[in-house]
């Protein structure tokens, strides 16, 4: 077992206190059934605000878990869910800082590699440790993140198998 | 739940009737979210079943545009973006898309190049379109299971749910309505003096019910009406009458909100009414009980 990689659902904390020099790493990763919830209360919140919206979920690599399209959605907001969804789970933060850097005058940021500088992108955290993102589109910018939020914060009722 | 639904994008019918124009816009089948996750959910089932790997799972609509996707546990990233080109591709060209990859193998290389103005496509097998009553209405995309193979077995069998599924179109939505049930009693009491069996909880009709019955009951000759929006559905009971429908009134005053009378009409056509004779009368057309043979008793729903 010790030479072989971990990719999945342990915690790496403890392991790494007591091994500072080791070679391999458990890490937390985002289920599919972890990514459903996320989704599920992102959607709650779009209905009971009547939003049409793509809800799309990415683990840690930015990369496709789970998307929905709510009925009546802009087709274009696909794509740009997944964006947000990846530029929050590989920069580890929400894709807000983003759009803020660019509007106070730091253009250069539209440049950062994968990332699309709009709101709307909030990473999942686990115990600290960001394990993917949800990425929302299709109203303002400001209700997207809204709708991210609340479904990134159901993470923190996550359990391990 | 519904999962597919009717986008109205006109009232053609109407002016179609009318003027008897070429159709310019129709009426088209899209399926929903909820039709797509259960076409997912079909396609995860049979992955179980048959022990897949793993497997991503797209759904786009009839335009190619992604709808639902899920990616399996353990399942390979890259599978997510194959499984939406699957899809886009199938539904494009509303072919499975094991075609394209049977035409490219058998020396038609240059079909690979398809890709060019078409974003994302993919000309791998695993991609079927999803039909309804024969219209594709979007497709679904698998990668990341077993084998090419087993990516199209599992594609068909997601494929296949979607002719147990139902329309939005059935209810327009809402729930349906509780049924109503009127004793016989009740029914004959109403006919003993006229009156409305259902509809009369309000002036104008439920939100919900496009509908409203009447008990009739006629001792004498009633005026000229003129119902706006009502279409008269009439039933002769009991006793019998002359009715005048069409003509020109004279003298018409308004009533009621859409509802109209008139002391007398000019023209129209006359009809002798007895027991189980039953008379249509559409919205906006005159008509006018002129001569009765009391009691004159009428079953009439008047629709909306």
């Amino acid at each position: 077992m010790t030479t072989q990689m971990f990719l999945c659902v342990t915690l790496s904390m403890t392991m790494l206190a007591g091994t500072a020099d080791a070679q391999l790493v458990e890490k937390t990763a985002l289920t599919l059934d972890g990514a459903k919830k996320i989704a599920a209360a992102a959607e709650a919140k779009a209905k009971a605000e009547g939003a049409r919206v793509v809800i799309a979920v990415v683990d840690e690599s930015g990369s496709l878990l789970l998307l929905e399209r709510l009925d009546d959605t802009q087709v274009a907001s696909v794509n740009v869910g997944i964006d947000k969804a990846r530029t929050a789970a590989i920069y580890r933060r929400p894709s807000k800082v983003f759009e803020d850097q660019v509007k106070n005058g730091r253009v250069s940021a539209l440049a950062l590699h994968g990332a699309v500088a709009l709101q709307g992108g909030v990473p999942v955290t686990v115990n600290g440790k960001v394990i993917g993102a949800i990425g929302v589109s299709g109203e303002t910018p400001s209700q997207d993140e809204d709708i991210a939020i609340a479904g990134a914060a159901i993470a923190i009722s996550f359990t391990k198998p | 739940m519904k999962y597919i639904t009717m986008i109205a994008t006109g009232i053609t019918m109407a002016i179609l009737a009318s003027t008897g124009s070429a159709e310019s816009v129709s009426d088209k089948r899209g399926l929903t979210l909820e039709g797509a996750k259960k076409v997912i959910a079909a396609t995860v089932a049979e992955a179980t079943r048959v022990n897949a790997p793993g497997g991503s799972i797209a759904v786009v609509d009839d335009g190619g545009n992604l709808l639902a996707l899920e990616r399996l546990d353990q399942t390979f990233a890259a599978s997510a973006n194959i499984a939406i080109g699957k899809a886009r591709t199938s539904a494009l060209f509303k072919k499975p898309t094991k075609t394209f990859e049977d035409a490219i193998k058998n020396g038609r290389t240059s079909m690979v190049t398809l890709g060019g103005d078409l974003q994302n496509f993919t000309p791998l097998q695993g991609g079927i379109p999803l039909e309804w009553e024969g219209k594709v209405v979007g497709a679904i995309g698998v990668s990341g299971a077993a084998s090419a193979q087993q990516d199209e077995e599992l594609a068909i069998v997601g494929a296949k749910s979607l002719d147990s599924m139902e329309m939005v179109g059935v209810t327009n939505g809402h729930a349906p309505l509780p049924v109503t049930y009127i004793e016989s009693q009740k029914v004959a009491a109403s006919f003993a003096k006229g009156g409305v069996l259902v509809g009369d909880d309000e002036n104008m009709m439920h939100a919900s019910r496009n509908y409203m019955v009447h008990a009739s009951h006629r001792e004498k000759a009633g005026a000229v009406e003129i119902h706006e929006f009502d279409t008269d559905i009439v039933y002769v009971l009991k006793g019998s009458a002359t009715l005048i429908t069409g003509g020109t009134p004279v003298g018409t005053k308004t009533i009621a909100p859409h509802e109209f009378r008139a002391p007398n009409v000019n023209g129209g056509e006359t009809r002798k009414l007895v027991p189980g004779d039953v008379v249509i009368i559409p919205n906006g057309v005159p008509h006018w009980f002129k001569e009765v043979d009391a009691p004159f008793d009428y079953y009439v729903v008047k629709v909306r």
